[in-house]
């Protein structure tokens, strides 16, 4: 009992996590018709920065302040973001969807390395902040306070993304945008500007993703591939441009991976593989996906 | 290959060991100095060289982990490289004269793209030598493709027993330095029964791919044998290279075993020990690894837990053997701090090694035959080389190519001196190599018998039935 009660925890946990990754990889595709490889590196970007800036203030600020310290990553890849849109993906729109492919591709291998330069191979950690809350009873067991913490920030993440899109005028133009393109630029939306708000708001989260996971883990070299697959099992799942999606999906792919490692750890990976393969045989765009 | 060789009616191994010990004697004799050992020497203990040597670049081709979470092998490994050809270089190059030129390539690109690197290696880049590959998914594809090239190889690690017992099973341009994987398990289990005889519910938690399962099964095997009684409660098996290892530690925590045998390694292990730090893990149960100190020294925290069995793959920590009691691993780490301002690790000693041992070959084989020797006159050499490393006395098995020294083990403690853990020197334990690995010629896999690994038919033959 108390084992499933940790273990329900967990997956809630890595459901946040991989929704955030997944919200962000839809939110692109949904509006801008990109299929965003460069996804996981945005994702262990927010991680690096945020361990970063929080493994050189530990020694002088007080924890709170730590706290307050934890979206650095997210803002810093948003503003990434924001440059690589109009630089890098902008010429490319008028070409086949490869090109893009290609190009984000390319991105993830250079911000893989580009990481690598900057903070080097070393493992940054952060764990100040997680040991600062320390951990709760469940039943016999411990669990950190920290990962409640992040279950918090990833719920009212998807609720706060929810009322932006459906509720909000930006919302309004997001959509206007990823339904017709041509027909929003006729009717005097900026175009431009929403794609790059589209993509900045979409690596905002990825790199919140990072920039909140830190203090659990370490931020490591190729944890965005890592994160990556997964992340796209769950579009795959959800459907590529739903944030509904993202969200069941992340729940659906969490809470099966940690049911495979605690019951059937022989075949774990490729139940998750079946899922996304049994859902693309009967609704080929994903369970929330429209064609 | 081997019927090749074996048309001569005096074999080349044969021919040339019984110059090689000729051949040592004279350049004992002729240098002053008697044994080879990896480091750099004074100009007048260098042997004669005999015969012109053209002073051509000695290209070598060195693939390892650049990117991924794996650098934090390939990273001290390349170093090691590099350090071991710039002190060779300081020395005018391999007999004065070839100075070692190194191209690097990354191993994250996948073991087909790694196939493909060797082959352009070879073919366009013209190498001499291939070195460096940390995986065990690596060497068994890299390995014929070596051979079928002709391209002297010598691995530093990728340790799996498959390469030399079924991929490659009679090599002759191929060598590894660093010790047999199945050593990994063993020592880590020997170091086990010794710290918790009474530790007799055993969980496992591995990396899910070789060398994972190598672990799993060389340790229960060798654990079993030691510890009566001893059994296995839990299984995990999280994918290579993960980052989220919660429901893994919930499993083992729910099993209450008495110890845990993690093979761990790299960024998955920094992720892993965070984890089970805050999930009070380390409290509940002991733990061995095969590498929680296989990375760079540093890459461990402070906050890492005391009284862990610390693993090295059973190879080398930079403060074994220590206390002046090895000078040439005190200076290698001089050396090896003042060229890169970090502590060696394992990959370290084994890619410098390999290019010690080289070069010690070419110079007996240029004693030999005069000259810049030939690939065959240089693995005629290699073949049963021993030589002092940092690491102690390291012995290329005639038989299968495959480098043996004795392995070590110690438990992490925090001092003082360093801003890591480190082994506490009262807990650490060094055990023969020949003790814990199927001795010369023991059957491989499909010879009379179906386990994974030779060893692991030696351990099943040999252990338990000398303990019954």
């Amino acid at each position: 009992m108390d084992i499933l009660a940790v273990q329900f925890l967990n997956s809630i946990f890595y459901a946040s996590i991989l929704f955030l990754i997944a919200a962000g990889l839809s939110l692109i595709y949904g509006v801008m018709r990109i299929v965003n490889l460069a996804h996981g590196a945005f994702y262990a970007l927010g991680a690096y920065v945020t361990a970063w800036t929080i493994g050189h203030a530990v020694a002088s600020v007080h924890f709170s302040i730590l706290f307050l310290l934890l979206p650095v990553g997210a803002v810093a890849v948003a503003a990434v973001g924001a440059l690589i849109e109009p630089l890098l993906l902008r010429p490319l729109y008028g070409r086949p969807e490869e090109y893009l492919l290609l190009v984000t591709f390319g991105l993830l291998l250079i911000l893989e390395d580009a990481m690598h330069f900057l903070f080097g191979g070393m493992p940054l950690t952060a764990g100040a902040i997680m040991d600062s809350l320390g951990s709760f009873p469940v039943l016999g067991l411990r669990y950190p306070v920290y990962n409640v913490l992040v279950i918090a920030i990833g719920a009212v993440a998807a609720a706060l993304l929810w009322a932006f899109v459906y509720r909000t005028r930006f919302g309004v133009m997001l959509r206007a945008t990823s339904q017709d393109r041509r027909m929003a630029s006729a009717l005097g939306l900026d175009v431009r500007r929403v794609y790059v708000q589209a993509f900045a708001l979409g690596c905002f989260i990825a790199g919140l993703g990072g920039a909140i996971v830190v203090p659990s883990q370490a931020a490591v070299l190729g944890m965005g591939i890592d994160a990556l697959i997964l992340a796209f099992v769950v579009v795959v799942i959800g459907g590529l441009g739903s944030l509904e999606g993202a969200l069941i999906g992340a729940l659906l792919v969490s809470f099966v991976r940690t049911a495979g490692i605690q019951f059937f750890p022989e075949i774990e990976l490729a139940v998750l593989y079946l899922i996304a393969a049994a859902v693309l045989l009967v609704r080929p765009t994903g369970m929330f996906g429209k064609a | 290959m081997r019927d090749q060789k074996d048309k001569s009616p005096v074999s080349r191994r044969d021919f040339l060991s019984t110059v090689g010990v000729a051949a040592g004697a004279g350049i004992a004799a002729a240098s002053g100095t008697a044994a080879y050992f990896a480091g750099p020497r004074p100009a007048s203990a260098a042997p004669k060289v005999k015969g012109n040597i053209k002073d051509t670049p000695y290209k070598t081709g060195h693939i390892t982990f650049l990117t991924g979470p794996a650098n934090l092998l390939g990273e001290p490994g390349r170093k090691g490289h590099l350090l071991a050809a710039e002190e060779i270089n300081a020395e005018g190059g391999l007999l004065g004269k070839r100075k070692i030129e190194t191209i690097v390539a990354d191993e994250s690109a996948g073991t087909d793209a790694n196939v493909k690197e060797l082959r352009r290696m070879k073919l366009s880049e013209k190498i001499d030598l291939f070195t460096g590959v940390i995986s065990s998914g690596n060497t068994p594809a890299l390995g014929p493709v070596a051979e079928e090239l002709g391209v002297l190889t010598l691995f530093n690690d990728g340790c799996t027993d498959f390469l030399f017992d079924k991929a490659v099973p009679n090599p002759k341009y191929v060598f590894r330095v660093t010790n047999i994987q199945s050593a990994d398990g063993i020592t880590s289990a020997i170091g086990a029964a010794r710290a918790w005889p009474h530790a007799k519910k055993v969980a496992s938690i591995q990396p899910d791919y070789s060398y994972g399962r190598n672990v799993h099964e060389h340790f229960m095997l060798a654990y079993k044998a030691m510890v009566p009684g001893a059994e296995s409660v839990a299984e995990a098996w999280p994918k290579l290279f993960s980052t989220d290892f919660t429901p893994h530690i919930t499993k083992l925590l729910s099993a209450g075993p008495d110890l845990l045998i993690c093979g761990l390694w790299g960024g998955d292990y920094v992720a892993f020990y965070k984890q089970a730090l805050r999930y009070g893990l380390f409290d509940k149960m002991k733990v061995a690894t095969t590498l929680a100190f296989g990375g760079q020294p540093h890459a461990i925290g402070k906050d890492h837990p005391e009284g862990v069995l610390a693993g090295v793959h059973a190879n080398y920590f930079f403060l074994h053997p220590g206390n002046k009691r090895w000078p040439i691993n005190d200076s290698f780490v001089q050396r090896y701090y003042k060229r890169w301002n970090e502590y060696p690790s394992f990959e370290s000693d084994g890619a410098y090694t390999a290019l010690y041992l080289l070069k010690s070959a070419i110079e007996r084989a240029n004693h030999l035959v005069g000259g810049w020797p030939d690939d065959e006159a240089i693995i005629s050499q290699l073949e049963g080389l021993g030589i002092d490393s940092p690491a102690g006395y390291v012995y290329i098995r005639p038989d299968n190519h495959q480098g043996y020294k004795d392995s070590a083990i110690g438990m992490t403690k925090n001092v003082p001196d360093y801003q890591f853990p480190v082994w506490d020197p009262k807990s650490v334990i060094t055990i023969s190599i020949r003790d814990i690995t199927a001795p010369p010629n023991w059957p491989k896999p499909g010879q009379g018998h179906e386990e994974s690994t030779a060893a692991a038919n030696w351990l099943k033959t040999t252990w338990i039935n000398n303990k019954a």
